[in-house]
């Protein structure tokens, strides 16, 4: 009998007014996965991150981690479960200096090491140098990388990614591409990666979902989207 | 360093008192500080939490009226009964955070000017218990906490009073928002949603503030009221919030002493340019609006980079800041 997945997302359907912007999407995500999560703009991933984060109710479905159903909890109890996430729209606290901001929401996080924690962060993201700005005069890549730092601090156990690379030059986004491995190789971390970067999301996925217009259009590793016809039509063949 | 320029500060607010000749400005500076004292309650819950509050006149008249019946009915001394009104506004605004402290931006305005006027108008109609419209005299005992009331009394005394508790709540405040806690409440009010996403509690934090800004507006209440001898609904009234509030704007609050400045200069503004014209409360109207579109951090938020000279560099430590260079 096949194991329970880690995480799990089933039937969701999310509705804003009378407009349906998630219609029946499952997902199940194993300890350690990478998965990523790829769709047309308007496809509904943003949506679908914000109604497993908290951040808006679904209409129907139910969000697991770890055998325990979270749909309805709170953005802070989903937090101190170990869910995490970064924002397509950069979400950083503007007028607080970088450092202090990160090393909050590590300790908040119950890291066991909250400073040290902070500042390996920063410097795996090259904001070490800027530990002392105020957030709000940071560039703009910079600020896309505190975002990123305040979802990676704390050990978390879930990660959902919103765009992350976006803002970041070719030699970040590789970098961070290698942390994202590290982490769900080594401390086993759950990625959920929606990105539109197809090299690096086909590079470090282990399994891909594609979404179209809040449907599911196709699931499997890699290799496997990238040879559907469905998902060429669709979605990589208008790209290409 | 820190400490020093405190002392500073200590020292130049007793000496004040010998150099002032004349009565009135005297009178008028001890006023500017126990108002100063106020404003500063009102502006720690803008700094800290972003909220504007129109009803803290609620808390600075009715801590005099607690101390009141604490005194007369209940014949508990002076001292301990400023320091249960100050413990129960702490209790009672602690409560009322949690639950006005969830309401966004305008509506929690509204919602405190209600609160506040509900207070004044309730106070307004208990005659027997409150004096109505009448008010109540206090009758303070010999001494307080030690010093002779007739220290209080006088505009001098009161006023160096007035002055040294001012700055012990600045420090105090300084130091607890350079604690994680300070941490906590500038990142709520920054963006409350990340906030959340990284696991803050907003609610709680937010009603600390609160409590904290109202029994520092009571403090000075209690002042007041020893200062007069007397305390009536009048204290209560939303124009004694509007009046903190427009000190609290016009000094700005990222400093501290932001609103101490902005009330020392509205009594100047009001007792030299009110004599000079009827228009006073509409000049004061225009600058207020000058100050929120040109200065959104007051007159403290424009004098303060003169004052800075070098030490522009503020490193930062995790969870406190510290100047360097000072
Ligand atoms: N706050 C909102 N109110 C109404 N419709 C929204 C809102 N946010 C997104 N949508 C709509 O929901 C759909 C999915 O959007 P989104 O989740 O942002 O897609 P993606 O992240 O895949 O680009 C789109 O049609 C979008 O217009
Ligand atoms: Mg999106």
């Amino acid at each position: 009998m096949k194991q329970k997945a880690y995480f799990t997302v089933e039937d969701l359907v999310v509705d804003y007014g009378g407009v349906r912007a998630i219609d029946g999407i499952r997902l199940a995500l194993d300890k350690g996965e990478i998965r990523g999560l790829i769709g047309p703009n308007g496809a509904g991933k943003s949506t679908f991150i914000d109604a497993v984060t908290g951040r808006r109710l679904p209409t129907a479905g139910r969000v697991t981690l770890g055998g325990e159903d979270i749909t309805r909890l709170s953005i802070i109890a989903r937090r101190d479960r170990g869910l995490s996430r970064s924002f397509q729209r950069t979400s950083i606290f503007a007028d607080m200096p970088v450092l202090e901001q990160v090393f909050l929401a590590s300790h908040q996080a119950r890291a066991e090491h909250p400073e040290e924690d902070a500042l390996a962060i920063l410097k795996e993201l090259d904001l070490e140098a800027y530990a002392d700005w105020r957030a709000g005069d940071l560039g703009y890549g910079q600020q896309r990388r505190l975002d990123l730092a305040l979802a990676l601090v704390g050990s978390p156990s879930v990660l959902l990614l919103d765009e992350p690379m976006a803002g970041l030059t070719v030699t970040e986004s590789r970098d961070l591409a290698e942390h994202l491995k590290r982490l769900a190789r080594e401390r086993r971390v759950t990625v959920l990666l929606v990105e539109h970067d197809m090299e690096i999301v086909f590079g470090i996925s282990d399994r891909v979902t594609v979404i179209e217009l809040g449907k599911p259009l196709a699931e499997g590793t890699p290799d496997e989207v990238r040879a559907n016809p469905k998902v060429r039509e669709a979605y990589l063949g208008s790209a290409a | 360093m820190l400490h020093f320029k405190y002392l500073l500060w200590l020292l130049a607010g007793i000496l004040l008192p010998q150099i002032v000749g004349s009565a009135t400005l005297m009178s008028l500076l001890t006023q500017a500080v126990i108002y100063a004292l106020f404003a500063l309650g009102v502006g720690i819950l803008l700094r800290q939490c972003g909220l504007v509050s129109f009803g803290h006149a609620a808390f600075f008249g009715s801590a005099g009226y607690i101390v009141a019946l604490l005194m007369r009915d209940l014949e508990f001394g002076a001292g301990t009964a400023i320091l249960l009104t100050l413990f129960a506004l702490a209790v009672v605004a602690f409560l009322l955070g949690l639950v006005v402290s969830r309401i966004p931006g305008i509506a929690f305005g509204m919602l405190t000017l209600a609160i506040g006027q509900t207070v004044y108008l309730s106070t307004l109609q208990s005659r027997e218990l409150l004096g109505g419209a009448d008010g109540l005299n206090i009758a303070w005992p010999g001494s307080i906490f030690g010093l002779d009331v007739r220290l209080f009394y006088d505009p001098a005394g009161m006023f160096v009073i007035s002055w040294v508790v001012t700055l012990a709540v600045i420090y105090l405040l300084d130091r607890l928002f350079r604690t994680r806690f300070g941490s906590i409440t500038s990142a709520i009010r920054d963006n409350e949603e990340r906030a959340r996403f990284i696991g803050l509690n907003i609610t709680l934090p937010k009603a600390l503030v609160y409590s904290l800004s109202a029994v520092v507006s009571g403090l000075a209440g209690i002042l007041s009221a020893i200062y007069t001898g007397f305390i009536s609904p009048e204290t209560l009234h939303w124009s004694v919030s509007g009046m903190a509030l427009i000190m609290t704007i016009v000094g700005g609050v990222r400093h501290l002493w932001g609103p101490v400045l902005g009330a020392i200069l509205f009594f100047f503004v009001k007792e030299y340019v009110g004599e000079l014209t009827d228009y006073w409360m509409a000049m004061l109207g225009a600058v207020v609006i000058l100050i929120v579109v040109f200065a959104p951090n007051g007159v403290s938020g424009l004098i303060a980079p003169l004052l800075e000279r070098k030490k522009r560099v503020t490193k930062t430590v995790v969870g406190k800041q510290v100047e360097a260079g000072s």
